[in-house]
């Protein structure tokens, strides 16, 4: 019987007693509160909260039914809810992370299988031709050749050092593919970023540039998704993306190595490539390898380019060393658009 | 009539479907995905496709998520996502069923 069943939706931030509510419910059904969710769908029996399901952007997070209610078809009515309120929010495209053992139900609920991480997390998204027709669309830009390399930067902002990477990885391949991540979430718009990795690799033959997508580096496929141990997360969080790029969009432009600079002082980025060789290479999907190479930055005065470090000196509006590290069109945005306001005339 | 921004429409509850319904260039592109594929999968899109032809939908994306839907279900779902992704009605209802 779910007759009896309420069904409605709250903003955490707006409604604390519900937001304590699921909170509790959450940990009933082990699981974590996160902060970032933006709406909940909630199901009352009688006052009992017995299921409900979080969004934050497109991002289905916190999705719990109670242990007793299981078996009684509600995870479809909660769903069916949860999209609807999404839809309403204005968001279509919808990615969801679970565990592996509940693929199945989500799959049922018409959410298809991304990456899998065996024993601890997947990633699906609500369309049956969401990755494919992205697919589809690469697999029109595939050209010849037996080492098809890849790039993926986010270039915030585009330097010497990126240009030098995209230089040598293209020296190494038949074709190379760059792709710019397309999240708008860095100091540098997307939009001037694609433009000036666009402008600064123009001259470099073989290479194709690319606009990121959501399924690259992106918030879903980057999402802080967590579990209970807290010490897999960055595993989680890279061997998705990794995973992604190994079993769809590497097969799509038929890549067989991917590029990456050097990171000398930046332990997270050092693990990262660790990650990449392990997810891209290892024996873990039945897709073909895809090889990993590091090429040591380009350096300025012996000291290698990093777009953070051009960051730093935005942000202290040191243009004279900043003209060092990065190319004209660089130089030239960044003085016009993004120059940090100074407090005294100089 | 044209599809003028993406739609949704139904249920995932057992006897109904989902129906979104999506703008697209140059094509009626159904994507169907059904619990009695096999059985009724020919039939659903079938209907899916006729409710379109009556509406004048010629240019569109439908992806549909059926729980295994009568036909009458099917065509209501499919006209209710139209409905919402047009800016204006101009079918006749009455000549639908």
């Amino acid at each position: 019987m779910t007759d009896d069943l309420l069904s409605y939706t709250i903003d955490p931030a707006l409604q604390p007693d519900e937001r304590e509510d699921i909170r509790t419910f959450l940990a009933k059904c082990g699981l974590d509160y996160e902060i970032g969710v933006e709406a909940f769908v909630v199901f009352r029996r009688k006052r009992h909260l017995v299921a409900c399901a979080g969004l934050e952007k497109n991002i289905v997070k916190c999705t719990a039914i109670d242990p007793e209610m299981r078996g009684e078809a509600l995870g479809l009515r909660l769903l069916t809810e949860l999209i609807h309120l999404a839809q309403d929010r204005g968001h279509s495209h919808l990615f969801l992370y679970t565990k592996p053992d509940c693929v199945e139900f989500f799959r049922s609920c018409g959410f298809y299988l991304l990456a899998e991480v065996p024993g601890l997390v997947a990633l699906m998204e609500n369309t049956p031709i969401g990755v494919k027709a992205y697919c589809d669309r690469l697999k029109r830009l595939r050209r010849p050749g037996a080492v098809i390399g890849a790039v993926v930067m986010n270039a915030n902002p585009f330097t010497r050092g990126h240009r030098y990477l995209v230089e040598r990885a293209a020296a190494a391949c038949d074709w190379l593919h760059v792709f710019v991540v397309a999240e708008d979430v860095s100091l540098i718009s997307y939009r001037d970023r694609y433009a000036l990795v666009s402008s600064g690799i123009a001259d470099i033959p073989r290479v194709t540039l690319h606009h990121g997508s959501e399924y690259m580096v992106s918030r879903a496929t980057f999402s802080a998704y967590f579990f209970k141990e807290k010490g897999i997360v960055g595993d989680c969080c890279t061997a998705i993306d990794l995973l992604i790029f190994r079993d769809h969009i590497a097969p799509a432009l038929g890549i067989t190595h991917r590029f990456v600079g050097t990171e000398p002082f930046c332990p997270t980025t050092f693990k990262y490539n660790a990650d990449m060789r392990h997810w891209l290479r290892g024996d873990v999907s039945p897709s073909p390898a895809v090889e990993v190479v590091e090429i040591d930055r380009t350096e300025c005065e012996d000291v290698p380019i990093s777009a953070s470090e051009v960051r730093r000196l935005l942000a202290a509006d040191d243009f004279a060393r900043i003209r060092r590290l990065v190319p004209a069109t660089t130089l030239e945005l960044l003085e016009t658009k993004y120059r940090a306001p100074r407090s005294s005339a100089a | 009539m044209k599809i003028v921004r993406e739609a949704l429409a139904g249920t995932l509850e057992s006897s109904d479907l989902m129906v979104r319904i999506t703008p697209r260039d140059g094509e009626l592109a159904i994507v169907l995905q059904s619990e009695v594929m096999h059985q009724f999968g020919a039939r659903i899109e079938a209907v899916a496709r006729e409710c379109l032809a009556k509406l004048g939908i010629t240019e569109a994306l439908v992806v549909i998520e059926d729980k295994g839907a009568l036909d009458c279900v099917v065509a209501a779902r499919v006209q209710t996502a139209v409905s919402r992704a047009v800016d204006e009605w101009t079918a006749d209802w009455s000549a639908l069923s």
